[in-house]
């Protein structure tokens, strides 16, 4: 009788985390369904990077700036960008780098003197992680 | 389970996984596919859960992440990869609480629906998991500050990203355990301290050596 209750209690508790397992699964999937409708439905198609508050494209930031090579990377320097677009007192400041797919990373004035932006748009820091690395830029913000 | 067959174990799968984040996933990043998602449902959910079956020990998974996240450090293709080491052991520290519930001899894990299920929240989990302990930390190890609006605003990314994991996680279970046959066996043969070194070895070896 007492081996019986306790088969019973365990096959119960089995039961329990099937069921809750369950549960999670299609909540995961509902939620993974969910975020990705409306990752692209918030997704921003620009051909324009927005430094500073104002709109260049990627020729016209590659005219105003100094070239920089890293590794394999080829681009222009973010430090001088941030000069040459007129950002005063650059060193005050931090910086937001936003990607199209929402991607967004803050650094600071020393990252940038160590950073490059190449021609596909993405950002290089030869002094951070790649997690830095922002792809497809369509905004950098002064703070 | 024997301590040093453990630790075998350990090291041997730990060395798996990391040899398959540097040298596959870098792969599959040139080719411009999710990385990420496919590396965390094929290879991290995978070898961790076929390791949980083979040697029955909790904290194991933990402690595999520590190896593959080390491997990590020393990738071949140069760089700071500070930041997949860093998701790689928080990979092995929510397989570790997500599955320290479940029985030894997965008795819970009796049907496919079941079994797929559990791949599904696993891997999805471990994903956004380590997803999102990197972008906390990575900034810690580094000169730049860490934002948490910047990591807020990416959130929903991040839960879509997952989705890739959690059907490969899905689909991955039910495949591993038709290997579930063989786990004492493998564990038993006389061969098992030479062919675990052996694999951990080759495993650092082809990493540290396309480094330079």
């Amino acid at each position: 009788m007492g081996i019986a209750c306790v088969l019973m209690t365990i096959e119960m508790k089995h039961m329990e985390k099937k069921k809750l397992i369950s549960i999670f699964a299609i909540i995961v999937i509902l939620v993974g369904i969910g975020s990705s409708v409306y990752v692209n439905a918030a997704q921003v198609d620009s051909k324009h990077i927005n430094v500073n508050g104002q709109d260049y494209t990627i020729d016209q930031l590659f005219d105003i700036s100094e070239e920089k090579t890293y590794e394999t990377y080829f681009g222009i320097a973010l430090d001088d960008l941030m000069v040459k677009t007129g950002v005063e007192n650059p060193e005050e400041h931090e910086y937001t780098i936003i990607g199209q797919d929402g991607y967004q990373q803050t650094v600071k004035w020393e990252n940038m003197i160590n950073g490059l932006l190449t021609k596909d748009g993405k950002s290089i820091f030869t002094d951070l992680p790649k997690a830095f690395r922002v792809k497809e830029i369509v905004e950098i913000k002064v703070d | 389970m024997e301590k040093n067959k453990l630790l075998a174990g350990i090291l041997v799968f730990g060395s798996l996984w990391g040899f398959s984040e540097c040298i596959v996933g870098s792969m599959l990043r040139n080719a411009g596919l999710p990385a990420g998602a496919i590396m965390t449902g094929v290879f991290a959910f995978s070898l961790m859960a076929i390791s949980r079956m083979f040697y029955k020990a909790r904290g194991m998974q933990l402690g595999m992440g520590l190896v593959a996240g080390a491997l990590r450090l020393f990738n071949p293709f140069g760089g700071c990869y500070i930041c997949s080491a860093i998701a790689i052991m928080a990979e092995g520290m929510m397989f570790e609480i997500l599955w320290y519930k479940i029985s030894p001899d997965f008795n819970e894990l009796d049907t496919l629906k079941i079994k797929s299920s559990m791949g599904i929240v696993t891997s999805y989990c471990i994903y956004v998991v380590g997803y999102v302990v990197t972008q906390i930390l990575t900034p810690v190890f580094s000169s730049a500050d860490f934002h948490i609006e910047n990591l807020i605003v990416f959130i929903p990314q991040i839960l879509a990203g997952g989705l890739l994991a959690a059907v490969i996680g899905g689909i991955m279970v039910p495949t591993m355990f038709l290997i579930k046959k063989f786990d004492n066996n493998l564990v038993r043969n006389r061969l098992y301290y030479p062919a675990t070194i052996g694999i951990s070895a080759l495993c650092w070896l082809i990493v540290i050596a396309n480094k330079y």
